[in-house]
């Protein structure tokens, strides 16, 4: 495979494609390097082989748009194979070497329920059963120094465990690796030269930072998934490769930053958000064409509800997160998950109407589907409502049963409330609005941000009814709608750079003494990253290595990260961290204490090798006049008559109440709103 | 205020108390509060009830209501609190349960009114007193625990009580803690104010107001309701506490429930006397596991808030360990809270046989340590254990895993070896791991108690532990065994020494290694009755001796 050559003079301009897989569809968005053209594609998702699927969207698009599959010259890939294959746990045999005395911290974890009531439950078997956690005869402490050597024999019982477990994956996850990884790579170097194949996955490699519990769940999570996306992605590339594809692949990550193919084999852990990162990307590139420098996107689909946030033009990060109840302690995009879709299901108990978490899927799916399905949901109140279309819906592939959506509500909410239809079909949508609502507020709380300086950027199937209702909680008077939503995480994806997150764990009282410390520790982030994107083929001014650290006041267990920019740490630069991370402190927790101790835990290097980005020209609307249809919708209390626009179709100025539909998405435009043609939404 | 609007009420007051939560969690100090999450937030009606919790610790949750009740009964009464105010105890006979518990109330008010109290509850990590932690177990008046604080505004209208701080810091062992983590608690209060203020601009200061009652009035129609489909009768059950670090005699948790159509009462009359140690709880902290016992039963989530205990009678005659009168020592109350709360599921058992588990561990093992450098430099550190949860007819107990009347997470061993930053590191975890064999046999096994063993690496140090069922075991059910034991032992120069399950000041020195071995969980059903392959399971992954 020829490397793709990311800039330079004489540099042939080509095809680029994102593409992102989710369950039900795969989204392509083809960029023509030359030209600007612009085109979307969507294809069935292919479960028990993705790369199938991706292969024919490939070949579809290159007969629909007119290009050969050798001018690909670029292939930028978001995948949920890493994600899915923990949820379902189809993972190998892996084995975890540990310090003599802590194998079973996997297992204990930290031990705090989150249903506090619930006598049952809570507690899943951990990753590596306890019969292939293999303690090794080693200590170091927690300044660095080495209490029991690792010695030769301790190496060779280690080994030796390895191949009676019948290992397909190893973890190495030691105490203390953080301030010294001597053992852990002594241990890892063994391993690879007396099992050369074998997956070895190293704690201080993966995930350099204080905390037990998190570095070793990051660490097998790691482990267990390299023969997962190390075999998809020797797969794809071999299936590539004889569909003539000379293309680079590079995979998104879960920090929304792009990688190669050998690294994401290495440290497929940093895939896991992969999926829902290229909406968030999406967001912060349509935050960009704006004007905005605060938005709040929001992915509504059949079961659930993602938010991301981007402020000041950036997105947001944590550095730690969580899949399926299993802590990952890696830079990510944030993104706040909560159960709420179009199929969630509503239902009264105790005299309580409560809407989700629990979703009616796609089988039997929302009553209104006519698959059996007798719950009512969020889907089945809008057909009642008259917010949906029963003809339209999908484009006109499935027809809604209107009939058995009354029905539901009738008998399971309106009925036991005493409510009229309409009544509890409008209390379904208000009480999930306020539960979407919630969930921004909340991201957004957690950063000391106020929603009303925020837009909202509306994509997903469902999230397009909600969108201004849910503005309205939160007291947003602007809200996008983008062109292509239902394929909009693929343009996210489209618009990523490399991105490679480094990081040394050490804690350090933040002064003059700690100063020679962090020159060290930044020099070697620097070179390592010099190092990764030299690997990459980035030229050196497409580079860009800032600095960020994670700062606490002493004692605290939570750091913030603040951001250092491409310093060299001396008091000067110093100083102005610590000024950063006051005035963090305070905006975020509402005090700060300047004079008290800091503590510097993590410093932080993300290594970026910005893509080309060349402009861009979409496919142009098929766009004619006409007059708007209209239906009943019933609203505020009472049925009126609505104007439908087609998207295609709309004219220079659309007041609220109106419904605008597309194909995959119909948009509700609600009382007090008005748009035009761009589809973004203001408030008076 | 219809069904609908009072559901989305109903979620934001509990958002509110789960903003307020993560604002303690992120900002607190001590590794009581930001690692083991020894701490609670709620929202309360104007009147002092609650009506909103966050998801932490039910020991504290059922109990802060009862607190600010005291309060603005005995004390400070509502009607006199200003904007601004923030009125703190810690006094167990005042409205706190232990000394160690800091209680922080803020009123909330709009255009002059009072329409609701927000509350948080940290654990500190030291409120003075005769040990480390203020944890003492061989305390006999509540006197010697550390310093009591009466209902007090540390804030009068936005003004901080700065004489009442520094007399504060002056008492404790690490008052830079003490200060952080109260500050914690403060930023808390006003985050759970500006939702009350977002909540009634939404709902109207008098729509929230009166939404409150409804919530109140609503879950307590779901407890009738959950109660009116147990079986009517009389259920009695029995469980004893080791003894009370004092003396060794055991004492006896009692507890007779009747089920009378949608009515519960709880007779407590035949617990036994307020011991002379720290293991008594006060009637407002017993309350906590009354609360949680009949939550955890009941066969319908209800929302939890003061309106659930309505259908339910205590009767608890004033001067028995669960009833404890000044000036008893309270510092375990925990102890005895756990004990009738697997008192309490025992009884219920007998009710609804296939929804109770045999009993958890029952007991938090509370151990401290004041580490003593060579330079006399001092540091404390808390920890506090878990074990075993009980078999459950539908499954396995849970291993190693917080249960019942707590809820606490445990400390990484890198947080607490890295503590120290310059100098050197006053304790090493040598060891922490499951406990095979600790399981109660039964066709579902209870889960595992746990192993934790620390080192003391600097000149000396004194050590006080809190912990229990080291006499009498987590019972099983249904023909389940019951869980093992714990354990407590010194380990020195070699040699092994057990102690008893309450320990006060013992010296340490160099070298000296401390082993806890926590309970497991009582067994379920007939072991007889065992799946086969769960049984070879147990014996591959060494669950089992």
């Amino acid at each position: 495979m020829v490397p793709y050559v990311l800039a330079g003079e004489g540099v042939a301009l080509g095809i680029r494609i994102g593409i992102d897989i989710g369950g039900t569809f795969t989204d392509l968005q083809i960029l023509d390097e030359g030209t600007g053209a612009l085109h979307s594609l969507k294809t069935p998702t292919t479960p028990d082989d993705p790369s199938r699927g991706l292969i024919d969207g490939i070949d579809a698009a290159a007969a629909r748009f007119g290009f050969a599959i050798s001018d690909v010259r670029l292939l930028l890939h978001g995948t949920t194979i890493a994600t899915n294959a923990v949820l379902e746990r189809r993972l190998p045999r892996g084995v975890l070497l540990t310090t003599a005395g802590f194998r079973d911290v996997l297992e204990i974890g930290r031990h705090a329920r989150r249903d506090i009531y619930g006598l049952r439950g809570g507690r899943e078997p951990p990753l590596i059963p306890r019969d292939r956690r293999v303690e090794v005869a080693e200590r170091t402490r927690a300044g660095g120094s080495i209490e029991h050597a690792l010695l030769p024999g301790a190496i060779a019982a280690a080994l030796a465990a390895v191949d009676v477990l019948a290992a397909d994956a190893v973890a190495i996850a030691l105490l203390h690796a953080c301030a010294n990884p001597a053992h852990e790579l002594a241990l890892a170097n063994a391993l690879r030269t007396a099992r050369p194949g074998l997956p070895v996955s190293v704690s201080s490699e993966v995930s350099p930072e204080l905390r037990e519990y998190e570095r070793t769940s990051t660490c097998v999570l790691n482990a267990l998934l390299m023969p997962v996306v190390g075999g998809y992605l020797r797969q794809l590339e071999a299936r590539l490769a004889a569909r003539g594809m000379r293309a680079r692949l590079l995979l998104v990550q879960s920090n929304g930053g792009v990688c190669s193919a050998a690294q994401a084999a290495a440290q497929p852990v940093r895939l896991l958000l992969s999926g829902p990162s290229g909406g968030a990307l999406a967001a912060r590139d349509a935050a960009a064409r704006l004007g905005r420098q605060d938005l709040v996107g929001i992915d509504m689909g059949g079961t659930s509800f993602d938010v991301c946030v981007v402020a000041g033009g950036r997105l947001t990060l944590v550095t730690q997160g969580e899949v399926d109840g299993l802590p990952v302690r890696l830079p990510m995009v944030e993104i706040r998950t909560i159960g709420a879709g179009g199929g969630s299901v509503a239902a009264v108990e105790a005299g309580r109407l409560l809407v989700g978490p629990r979703s009616a899927g796609a089988r039997p799916g929302p009553a209104c589907y006519g698959h059996g399905g007798a719950e009512p949901t969020v889907t089945d109140a809008n057909l009642v409502l008259g917010r949906l279309d029963p003809v339209s819906f999908l484009g006109g592939q499935m027809r809604l049963d209107g009939a058995a959506a009354r029905a539901a509500v009738q008998s399971r909410v309106a009925g036991p409330l005493g409510l009229s239809i309409e009544a509890a079909a409008e209390g379904i949508l208000a009480v999930t609005n306020a539960s979407l609502a919630a969930a921004i507020r909340l991201s957004l709380f957690e950063k000391g941000l106020d929603p009303r300086s925020f837009a909202l950027l509306s994509f997903g199937g469902a999230g397009g009814l909600h969108a201004t209702a849910v503005a309205d909680e939160l007291g947003v008077t602007e809200v996008a709608f983008p062109p292509d939503a239902s394929t909009f995480s693929a343009w996210g994806i489209l618009q990523s750079d490399i991105v490679h997150d480094l990081a040394r764990g050490r804690l350090l009282r933040a002064g003059p003494g700690c100063l020679p410390a962090l020159v060290e520790m930044a020099a070697s982030l620097r070179a390592q990253a010099a190092a990764l994107l030299t690997a990459d083929g980035v030229p050196a001014e497409d580079r860009a290595m800032p600095l960020s650290a994670d700062l606490r006041y002493a004692g605290q267990a939570f750091e913030l990260v603040v951001p250092w920019g491409d310093v060299e740490p001396d008091a000067g630069t110093l100083a102005a961290l610590l000024d950063g991370f006051h005035a963090l402190h305070r905006q975020r927790f509402s005090y700060a204490n300047p004079a008290d101790p800091v503590e510097i835990v993590t410093l932080r290097l993300t290594a970026i090798g910005r893509l080309p980005r060349p402009p861009t020209v979409r496919d142009a609307a098929a766009g004619q006049g006409g007059a708007p249809a209209s239906r009943p919708v019933y609203l505020g209390g009472a049925w009126q008559d609505v104007p439908v626009h087609r998207r295609s179709h709309l004219p220079a100025t659309v007041h609220g109440p109106a419904l605008i539909e597309e194909d995959y998405t119909t948009v509700l435009l609600g009382a007090g709103w008005s748009c035009g043609p761009d589809l973004v939404a203001r408030r008076g | 205020m219809g069904p609908v609007e009072l559901e989305i009420l109903r979620n934001g007051l509990t958002a509110a108390a789960a903003e307020m939560d993560a604002t303690v969690w992120r900002t607190s100090r001590s590794t009581v509060v930001r690692e083991l999450l020894d701490y609670s937030t709620a929202v309360f009606d104007r009147d002092g009830f609650n009506v909103a919790q966050s998801a932490r610790i039910p020991q504290h949750l059922g109990s802060m209501g009862a607190g600010l009740q005291t309060v603005a009964r005995d004390f400070l009464p509502l009607d006199g609190w200003e904007d601004g105010d923030v009125v703190i105890t810690n006094d167990p006979y005042c409205g706190g349960q232990h000394i160690p518990d800091i209680l922080a109330f803020r009123a909330v008010f709009v255009d002059g009114r009072r329409i609701a109290v927000v509350g948080t509850l940290c654990h500190h990590l030291d409120m003075g007193g005769m040990a480390a932690g203020s944890y003492a177990a061989n305390a006999t008046e509540v006197f010697q625990e550390g310093l009591r604080i009466p209902p007090v505004r540390l804030l009068r209208r936005g003004v901080m009580n700065q004489e009442l701080l520094a007399t504060m810091r002056q008492n404790v062992r690490r008052p830079d803690m003490l200060w952080g983590d109260l500050q914690a608690q403060l930023a808390s209060l006003v985050v759970g104010e500006n939702n009350l203020h977002r909540l009634a601009a939404r709902h109207g200061a008098s729509g929230l107001v009166e939404g409150c009652i409804q919530l109140l009035d609503g879950s307590a129609a779901a407890m009738r309701g959950v109660i009116a489909r147990m079986p009517d009768g009389r259920y009695e059950f029995e469980d004893f506490l080791d003894d009370d670090g004092i003396t060794a005699t055991p004492i006896r948790i009692h507890a007779a429930v009747t089920i009378a159509g949608e009515a519960m009462t709880v007779d407590l009359s035949g617990c036994g006397p307020q011991a002379l140690g720290p293991v008594n709880a006060t009637l407002a902290s017993s309350g906590s596991a009354i609360a949680y016992a009949v939550l955890a039963v009941a066969d319908v989530p209800v929302p939890p808030n003061a309106g659930c205990m309505r259908p339910i009678q205590v009767i608890a005659p004033e001067g028995l360990v669960v009833s404890a009168r000044h000036p008893a020592p309270v510092a375990n109350r925990i102890a005895a809270t756990h004990r009738l709360a697997t008192t309490l599921l025992g009884a219920l058992a007998q009710a609804v046989p296939d929804r109770v588990p045999a009993a958890y561990y029952g007991a938090s093992y509370v151990c401290s340590f004041q580490t003593i450098g060579a330079g006399g430099a001092r540091g404390v550190l808390v920890e506090i254990e878990v074990g075993g949860g009980g078999g459950h007819p539908l499954e396995d107990g849970p291993n190693a895993w917080s249960c019942g009347m707590h809820n606490n997470a445990s400390i990484p061993v890198e947080m607490i070896e890295g503590e120290t930053i310059d100098g050197d590191v006053p304790l090493t975890i040598l060891r922490y791991a499951l406990r095979p064999g600790s399981g109660g046999a039964g066709r579902h096994r209870g889960g595992l108690g746990l192993v934790r063993e620390w080192r003391v690496d600097c000149p000396a140090a004194v050590f006080t532990a809190n912990a229990e069922r080291f006499r009498f075991a987590p019972y099983g059910l249904a023909g389940g065994g019951p869980g093992a034991t714990g354990r407590l032992t010194l380990v020195r120069d070699g040699a092994e020494t057990a102690l008893g399950s309450k320990v006060g000041n013992l010296r340490l020195q160099q070298g000296d290694v401390i082993r806890l071995e926590t309970s497991g969980g009582g067994g379920f059903g007939d072991p007889a009755a065992r799946d086969a392959d769960a049984t070879a399971q147990d014996a591959t992954q060494g669950y089992t001796d």
